[in-house]
Formats: C-alpha cells, structure tokens, sequence
C-alpha cells in the first residue's frame, strides 16, 4: 500500500471534495441570529465590566471601612488624652478601665 | 444611519442598479466603504458585508463540522470575531482574505475544543459503523466524506485543518501558511505528515 495508497487517498478526497455540503438551510434566517447576538453582546458588555470591577469595588469598601476604624481609635485616644489632661485624669482612667470609655 | 446609508437606501442587488436608467451612478459599494460604514455606526452596512460573504464562511465552515448547528456556530464566530476587531482592517488585503484568516482561526479553535470534549468523552459506538469501511467500498458507495471525516477524527487539530484546507478546499501551502499564521515549511512537514497518518489510519481500518 503505498503508490497505490497514494492514489486511493488522492481518490477518496477527489470524491469528498466533490460531496460538497448544502449550507442554504442553515444560512437562512443567519443575519436575524448573528444581529441578535451582537446586540446581546453588545448589551451585556456594562454588565461584564460591572461584574470585572467587583473586586475593585470590594478592595475599596474594605479599604474605607479599615480607614474609618482607624479614624474613630484615633479620635478616642485624642479625647482621653485630651480629658486627662484637663486635670480629670483619675475619673478618665477609672471609665476606661470599667469599659465606660473606649 | 450615515451618509454613505442613505446614499445606496433601495439597492440591496448590484443589477437593479444596472437596469435602472440614472441609477448607473450608484455603483454598489465596495467591501472597505461598508467597512467604514460599519464603524461608522451603520448596521446594515455590516449586515450586506455579512450577505456578501456568508456563503463561503458557511462552506468552509462546513468542511470542519459536522451537524447544521456546529457550523452556524463557526459562522457566527466567525463574523462576531470579525465585527470585533473590524477597526484593524487597513484594508491593504481583500475583505475576503481578511475574513478567510478568521474562518481558519475560528475552524482551527473549534477543533480543538471538539478533540478535548472527544477525549473525554468515548466515540467508539460513532467509529463502529465506518471501521468496516475501506476506500474503496467507500468510494463506490458514494461515501468517501463520511469516511474522510472518520480518518480526520483520529489526527491532531493542526493536521486535520492542514489536511483539510489542502485536500478539500485545495488550497496551496503558501496559502495555508498566510491563512494560519505558521511558516510554509512548517505547514509542508504538517500536510507530509498528516497524510502519512491518514495512510496508517486507513490501512488499520481496512484490515481489521
């Protein structure tokens, strides 16, 4: 099999080549289906960048609550520091240490 | 819709044109103005380019799939993919080449997926009916495609388009290198080897 598969191969494609498939069926109506889907596509591209920048969102919500926590400690420790040094200190210190004060 | 739109409003065929008197002017537009319509925002400029050219995307798209469905799959992709990037048409080639480089990326990522879902799942009970068959009887029994499409099953994607675009749609090498993007030697060594496998994939089914 070898000149002669040559040949035979050549044969069978001749043969396929020749079967050529009737697409009519499929192309009909093709525009209708290709135009929905591109404005479909073309629809849901914000719903893809909205759903791609979840993340980022999600940083900068974790991001701004962190900042706001550490902005309310800072704030705390300025107001005792500021009361106990008005001369109250004793009275300052008791309502930290009993969970008055935070 | 922009100027060029309403300039060309009634000649959905290029003959209508020609037997109407004073309408001679009105030649149909070329591929690159319905492009650059396109871009332009014009829908139905896209819709022609579409019209114009969809025969041959289905056939060639055809040659690669099997069922109605896969190759109104590949169309869609196919102008979908060209729809996309239709800015990058410089316009220094034909429309048609253009678009013919997107077929045979858009046929070549469909057989790959299509060899990956095949290996996962069996299709020995599909093989069963063409392993009796050789070329011969095939050929006489006018059923050489099926039994072209059961060899190019078994070879890897790469050579199954190769073989496909060189054997079936008769393509020359230079031609498949520019349509895939890969160097002509390498696309020679490909079809070489491609048929050699073909040759051995026959030759088994035959015996057995």
């Amino acid at each position: 099999m070898n000149d002669n598969a040559e040949e035979k191969l050549d044969a069978l494609f001749a043969a396929a080549r020749a079967d050529q498939c009737d697409t009519s069926r499929v192309e009909f109506g093709f525009e209708t289906r290709l135009a929905a889907r591109l404005r479909e596509e073309g629809g849901g591209s914000v719903a893809a960048w909205a759903w791609k920048l979840c993340p980022f969102f999600a940083a900068l919500a974790l991001a701004a609550a962190w900042w706001g926590q550490v902005n309310l400690r800072a704030e705390a420790t300025t107001e005792i520091i500021s009361e106990a040094t008005q001369g109250n200190a004793e009275q300052v210190l008791l309502a930290y240490m009993t969970g008055e004060r935070r | 819709m922009n100027a060029l739109a309403l300039s060309w409003p009634a000649l959905p065929f290029a003959d209508d044109a020609l037997k109407t008197p004073g309408m001679a002017d009105y030649a149909a537009p070329s591929d690159a103005d319905l492009v650059a319509a396109t871009l332009g925002g014009d829908e139905e400029a896209f819709a022609e380019l579409v019209r114009r050219h969809k025969r041959r995307v289905f056939g060639t798209a055809a040659r690669f799939a099997r069922d109605d469905h896969q190759v109104d799959d590949i169309a869609q992709e196919v102008f979908v993919r060209a729809f996309r990037h239709l800015g990058k048409f410089r316009g220094e080639a034909p429309f048609e080449h253009w678009l013919a480089r997107i077929t045979v990326s858009a046929c070549y990522d469909f057989l790959r997926k299509e060899r990956r879902i095949r290996e996962q799942v069996s299709l020995d009970a599909h093989d069963f009916d063409a392993r009796d068959t050789n070329i011969d009887a095939a050929l006489a029994a006018g059923r050489a495609r099926e039994l072209v499409e059961f060899a190019m099953r078994k070879l890897s994607a790469e050579e199954r388009l190769i073989v496909t675009l060189a054997e079936l749609e008769e393509r020359s090498m230079r031609e498949i290198a520019a349509l895939t993007g890969w160097s002509e030697a390498n696309v020679k060594v490909r079809a070489f080897r491609a048929r050699q496998n073909l040759k051995k994939i026959l030759e088994v089914s035959h015996e057995r």
